[in-house]
Formats: C-alpha cells, structure tokens, sequence
C-alpha cells in the first residue's frame, strides 16, 4: 500500500516534470510556497519603510530582537540586553554566529548596522528612511567583539520593542560589494539563504545549513525545516485564492473576507487568523462647527454599530475598541466605558447640542474601505445623521487630513493606523498628541500631551503602562474620533502545513514551517 | 526607402520626447500627493527626518530646477533613482521590461493567428453561420472584461482542472540564465525543452486574455476591409482572368486588405506594449504594467518619468514599424 502510493507519487511528479517542467522539484525534499500580495522593493534593510519587504526580508535577515507568538520581545542574535542607565543599553552578542557568506557575526556588524541607519547620507549617499524608528539613538559603540552599548540622546523606553524592526547586516560584504548591491543581494543571519529574486515575480530562498538556531526563546532551535521557500508574488485577491485552493501555494496573506467561505470549503486548505496591529476609527474634525462641541461627538459614537459591521462586512473578523490600543499591546487601558450603539441617546445629544433636526455631514475614505463607510453612513441615518461618502486616492487623502488648513472644511475620515511595534508609544504619539503626523481629528489636549510626554522618558515599565491608561482614558472621555475596531489578519493556509501560525506584527516567519 | 527619410523620422522623435516630458513633468507637478508622506507611512518622523527625506528626493528644489536637473540627466541617460525601490529607474524598468515585450509578442501572435483567417471567412462567406458566429465572438471578445475573462480562465483550467499554472512566468526549480530576457527563447538557447513547455503553460492564459479583445477588433477590422476589396475591380479582373477563387483571395485580395489590420494591429501592439496593469495583476505577471500603476499611487516621480518616454518611444517607432510593413504589402505605397 505504501509502496504503491509512493510509487504512484512518484510516476505522478516524473509525469508532471516531463509535462510542464518544473512544478514538483526532484531532488528537492521539501518546499514551501507563499502567495504574497507584493513584492519586495528592496533587499537592503536599512533602505525601505515597508512592511512587505520587511516580512520577507526577515526570513534570511534576523535581528538583535524578534517577537515570539504572544509578541514578547525577546533575544535573537543578541543573547541578552539590559538597561545600563536611562540612555545606555547593552547587547550581548551570541557566539558562532556566522552570515550566509561564512564570514563571522560581531560587535563591528552591528555598530555598521545602526551606523547605515541612523547617520545621514549613510546609504552610499542616501538617509536611511528607517532612521526615524529608532528614535533618540545617538550612536553604538563597540566595547568588545561580542558586546555593544546604544547610547540614547533621552531616555526611550520602547527601544526593545523597537528594535525588531532592524535586521543585521555584513558590514564586510557591504565594504566589499558597495551599499548598492545590498539592495538587490543578501548576506544576512538568517535561516534562509536567497537563491534568486526574480523581481516581480518571486523571491526563492533556500535553507542555511549553518544557521545559529535562532532565538532560544522560541523553540524549536536549529536549522529551518523546509529546504526552500518561495515568496510567490501575485496581487490580486482572487488569483491569490486561486492558487491556495489549486495547491499552488501554501499560505496566502491578506485573504479578502468575502473568500472565508470558499476557502473553508476546500478540504485542501483552512482560515487562519490573528490580531492585527492596525486601529480603525473615524477621525472627527474637531475645529469645525459643529464638531467641537463634545454632545456632537458623543452623539456620532453613538450612531454606530460597531458589532453590525464587523459582523456583516468583515465577516466577524474584528475586535471592536473603545479606544486606539489593540487588546493586545504594552499599556492597553481594559476598563474604558464604551459608547454603546444607541439611535435614541445619539438623536437626544445632537437635539441637546442644538441640532434637534439631526445633521449632515460628509466621510471621507479611500476606495478600499468604501463598503465600510456606507455601511456607517446607512446607520447612522437612523440616528437622524445625513451622511454622504466621499472617495479619495490614499496619496491624496492622508496628507489633506494631515494638515488643519486643508483639512478644515472636512467632516469625517475613516482612518487607520498601524502599531506593529504595539506600544501606544508609536500610535498614540503620532495620532492624539498636538501636532502629531498623524492627528488627523486635531486633538489636543494639555493633560494627554504631558502624559505622552512623561511616559515617553519614564524607564518604570509599570508607571509608564499607568500613564498611557491614563492617556487612553482621557482620549475615550474627549471622543476625537469615533472608535471603530481592530481587524484580524487573515491568511488561507494549506492543510500540508505544519508549524506555523500567523502572527499580529504580519510577518511571515517560515523556520519552523514544515509541509507534509 | 531612402536612409534620409529614415534619419527624419528618427530626428522627429527629439520634440516628441521632449514635448512628452515637459506635459509629463507638468502632470505630476500639479498632481497633489506627497512621496515622503506615502514613504513614512504611519509613523512618527521628525520633521528634520522628514526634510532629509525629501533632500534625497530632490524634491526641496523648485520645479524648474527638478525639471531641468531631468532634463540634463535623461539626456546623459540618466533617469534618477526610483523613490521606493531606491535603485535606478532604468534598472527597474529594463527587469521588467521582456515580459512585457514577452507576452505581447506571443498575444499578438495568437490575435493574429486568430482573427486574419476568421475576418477573411466571414467576408468571403457574408452572412453564413460562420459570418455570424464570429460577428457575435467579435462583439463578446471586444465587451468581456479583461479582469473576469482571466478569472474565468484561473478557475477552468488552474483550479478546476489542474492543467495550467496560476501565475508567474515559469516554475521555481532552476534558475534560468537570461540571454535574451524572453523565457521561452532562453529557454530553447539552454536546451530545455521542459522549461520551455513550463513557460509556454505559464504564458498561454495571460496571452489568451490579453489576445481575444485584440483578435475581436482585429478580426473586424480584417472583415470589413476584405469586403470592401472584394467589389473592387482588380479583384473582379483577377476573377475574370479564370483564377481559382484560392488564389484571388490569398494573393489578391488579403495582401490589400490587410493594411488597414496591420495599423490597428500596430496601435494595439502599442498599447499592450505599455504593460496591462490588470492582466499583469490577475497573472502575477511580473511586467512593467503593474509597476508604473503603482509607480503612480506611489508618486515615484522618476519612475512615472522615464516609463512615459518609453511609452512615446515605444509608439513613435511602431508607427514606424507600420509603415513599412505597408511598403511590403502594397509597393505603391512609398515613404
């Protein structure tokens, strides 16, 4: 019976080879297929600021720090870090940590690392736009081959769970070969080694046989499991399904909702899922009448079913909040009240704050999200609230409600904001403080600020925890924004996988993959 | 046709190109969007890491002076470095760029090879079966939309039957060495067959997508104009002279009638050689279609630059292409 079947395996991949060449691989043990919704734009990871890039990336390129399934922040190719004062960390560097070229791993890579990031015009003449996540970092100093010391210019807390984001990379190689060839060749840490990128259309990656281990927090360690992988590119949603459900590939990301159905119904592959790291609300244009008015914004917080959407057009898939964390980042306030859908409590606050006829307004929202918004703007109707849907490019959207000038006779924005680092630190500062790049509703509010502030330099992870609460607390109070819901990452995978699980900063993380 | 009349053409492409570069320059000075904000994302970035950004860009210069910083690169061959891929725009374009060329070659093969014989048949034989047959496959092939016929065929064949691959250009085993950067002849220059079929099995679905709305218009253009050749005289001559009917049509008739097929051929050709966004996407066909799309959503400036003159370039010449393909058909015709 064994027999038989491998046999009939085999005449089955010599069949498929002699007809169409090269689908199942002899010689090659194991593969791993992933049909990815965009392409890498570079392989130097200090030249991007995007996340597909990076989750690629971060299969042949490890860092000091990575984050196991619960997103806690732990040693990669450090071995330990700690606090030395309020502006120093240290880093200890493991031992036998080889790149792919052979050449070993020590404290000079890491310091040319965060030298190519952080100094200006470090990139054969360019600023890495990656400086801007690290922060206050002054400079790394080398203390011994297997020790580093970051000097902060002010005390940063977030600094670990910063430091994910960076992978390390040969300063020899790029010495040898110019930053140039970093963007299109690799010589990283990582368990995969690339083989070939074919641009646009794949990037193939083949195990490292020397590979440390990887982090020792996150078992299993030693070499990857699959011999290879394959970043297959294919944009579009169907076609993506398409190939998951044909067994072309064998995880596939962003899995539209409306594909859960089809996808549970093959018996080849499954729905996976996870929190992801992005905020959805409608930001409020706070400096227009008659939004400024507290019983306003109450009212339009009021006027949404947050459950009847996420039901109805995300299939379930979200997390409804009553504020901007994510259930499941540092400092997430638990206990805020929540504004409970309530046509009749909204239709009185609107008659309280002078509007008894309710009111008119318009949402602003890109083509992606346009389902969403008429959906809010049907419900709200039956609070007595008029509103139309306004669709706009992305390029031209977020920097209109960026600025209070152009954004000053806008209503309504559905908005979002990702979080990976899931600290309110990199959400809460940039979207609520004054002033912040991302505070499309305007909000200012002095005793916020001076909390974001404080919490910013505060070293005491529990005090700093409290006063984000605190800042959550307020913001829920205020209403800025009418809260919307935290959406799930979805993924179709192939029942032959074994050892994977999505995970809430979206990277695609194949060392402990395996298919059957 | 004289080596002068050529040298002229070739000399007319200097104002065009420039004239396609200053409207260019112009569109995406005044189009509003911010390539550092789309970069940076959600982030927070100092305004100082924000202004190094730009620096990098160029984008802290006034327009003119970008323009003529352009200028004096494009000229020098130069085409700046793409924002996002941080790389150089030419690089960027030349990867993708025999994919494209790749798969319009092959649908404007099967266009042909599908509508010339069809148009021919259904002008000969106005108004049988076959003349309505493929009237209605005309109209149906010019309205079906590209995305959903392609969609269509991802199921049929990819899903349902397993037959042909989903996406891609070729399979994952080897690397292929690229010569030419078209698959299915490096394929053949290396000596293998079986790649060769892979690649084939890969391109047959996008080409055929890209092929029947192309083969649809082809088709009717091919009919219209054959019946029209068929009352004309030299045609009635020819008849009358005791030819078999073979060869009046086939020597006679459709070296004239093509003409008209080989301008709209050649105008289609232009524009699939611009890359189709959509069927590069349904396909996961790794061409210059989807780059410039997102290139645009991007405001990767460079990028949208240089692609736009390749456009102009690409057209310029296959008018070019046209006419003398019309010398070939009709020696009355002169350049």
């Amino acid at each position: 019976m064994t027999v038989n079947r491998s046999r009939r395996r085999l005449a089955i991949v010599i069949a498929s080879t002699a007809m169409i060449g090269s689908f199942a691989v002899p010689g090659i043990a194991s593969e791993l297929r992933v049909g990815f919704s965009q392409d890498g734009q570079t392989l130097d990871p200090a030249n991007h600021r995007n996340r597909e890039t990076e989750t690629i990336l971060r299969n042949m390129c490890d860092g000091l720090l990575t984050r196991d399934a619960s997103m806690k922040v732990v040693p990669e190719i450090a071995e330990s870090y700690r606090q030395v004062d309020p502006q120093t960390w240290e880093f200890k560097i493991r031992d036998g940590v080889r790149f792919h070229s052979g050449t070993p791993l020590t404290a000079t890579d890491v310091k040319f690392t965060f030298d190519r990031l952080t100094k200006e015009s470090a990139l054969g003449g360019q600023t890495s736009p990656r400086k801007s996540l690290l922060g206050p970092l002054a400079g790394v100093d080398v203390v011994d081959a297997r020790t580093v010391r970051f000097r902060l210019s002010a005390p940063w807390a977030i600094l670990p769970a910063m430091l994910p984001f960076q992978e390390l990379v040969s300063k020899d190689f790029v010495e040898k070969n110019g930053d140039a060839a970093l963007a299109t060749k690799e010589d990283c840490a990582g368990p995969f080694k690339l083989v070939e990128w074919r641009r646009g259309d794949a990037v193939i990656m083949e195990r490292d046989p020397n590979y440390y281990g990887g982090a020792t927090d996150i078992p299993p360690v030693g070499p990857a499991k699959v011999d290879r992988v394959i970043f297959k590119i294919i944009p579009e949603n169907a076609s993506r399904v398409a190939a998951l459900l044909a067994g072309e590939v064998d995880i596939v990301n962003e899995l539209p909702a409306s594909a859960i159905k089809q996808v549970e119904a093959s018996d080849r592959a499954k729905v996976m899922s996870v929190n992801g790291t992005r905020t959805f609300f409608l930001s409020i244009n706070g400096a227009k009448k008659p939004f400024d008015d507290i019983r306003v914004r109450k009212a339009l917080n009021h006027a949404v079913d947050r459950k009847l959407i996420i039901d109805k057009i995300l299939a379930g898939r979200a997390t409804p909040l009553n504020g901007v964390m994510s259930p499941d980042a540092f400092g997430f306030a638990a206990d805020l009240p929540e504004y409970a859908y309530d046509p009749a409590l909204a239709k009185k606050l609107l008659a309280d704050a002078g509007h008894p006829n309710g009111l008119e307004l318009t949402i602003d929202t890109t083509a992606a999200f346009k389902p969403t918004a008429e959906a809010i703007a049907a419900i709200m109707a039956r609070s007595g609230i008029k509103a139309n849907v306004q669709i706009w490019e992305g390029a031209v959207l977020s920097p209109m409600w960026a600025a209070a000038d152009k954004r000053k006779d806008r209503d309504l924005y559905l908005a979002s904001w990702g979080n990976g680092a899931l600290d309110p630190a990199d959400i809460m500062v940039p979207t609520l403080k004054t002033g912040g790049r991302g505070n499309s509703a305007g909000y200012s509010n002095a005793e916020v600020d001076k909390l974001l502030d404080a919490a910013e330099t505060e070293v005491d992870q529990a005090e700093r925890a409290d006063m984000y609460r605190k800042a959550q607390k307020q913001v829920n109070a205020d209403a800025p924004w009418v809260f919307l819901w935290l959406p799930q990452d979805l993924y179709g995978v192939s029942k032959r996988l074994k050892g994977w699980q999505p995970s809430a900063d979206s990277r695609i993380n194949l060392h402990d993959a395996s298919v059957d | 046709m004289s080596l002068s009349r050529l040298l002229e053409r070739l000399l007319g492409l200097i104002p065009v190109l420039l004239g396609v570069s200053v409207i260019v320059f112009l569109m995406i000075s005044l189009t509003p969007g911010d390539p550092v904000e789309i970069m940076l994302g959600d982030s927070r970035a100092t305004p100082e890491q924000i202004a190094a950004l730009r620096h990098d860009m160029g984008l802290d210069r006034s327009a003119m002076e970008r323009f003529l910083v352009f200028l004096w690169n494009a000229v020098h061959g130069d085409f700046g470095l793409s924002f996002f891929h941080r790389r150089p725009v030419i690089d960027v374009l030349a990867e993708r760029l025999p994919a494209t060329i790749e798969l319009t070659l092959v649908s404007l093969v099967l266009a042909l090879v599908i509508a010339i014989p069809l148009g021919v048949v259904a002008a000969v034989r106005k108004n049988s079966w076959i003349d309505r047959i493929a009237t209605v496959g005309s109209l149906l092939g010019v309205s079906l939309p590209g995305f959903w016929f392609g969609i269509l065929l991802i199921l049929f064949f990819g899903v349902h039957l397993g037959w042909l691959p989903i996406s891609g250009r070729i399979g994952y085993s080897s690397e292929v060495h690229s010569v030419t950067g078209f698959l299915l002849v490096d394929t053949l220059i290396a000596g293998r067959p079986a790649s060769f079929l892979d690649a084939a099995a890969h391109i047959l679905m996008p080409a055929l997508t890209l092929a029947l709305p192309m083969a649809a218009i082809l088709m009717r253009v091919t009919r219209s104009s054959m019946l029209e050749v068929l009352r004309a005289d030299y045609v009635l001559f020819a008849e009358a002279k005791g030819l078999t009917r073979a060869r009046v049509i086939g020597r006679h008739a459709l070296k004239n009638a093509l003409i008209p097929t080989v301008t709209v051929a050649a105008l289609e050709t232009g524009s699939l050689l611009g890359g189709n966004m959509i069927v590069e996407t349904v396909f996961g066909w790794p061409g210059i279609g989807r780059l410039v799309v997102e290139a645009i959503f991007n405001r990767n400036f460079p990028l949208v630059q240089a692609s736009v003159l390749l456009y102009a370039v690409t057209y310029v010449l296959l008018n070019f292409v046209a006419d003398l393909l019309y010398v070939l058909l009709n020696p009355r015709v002169r350049l």
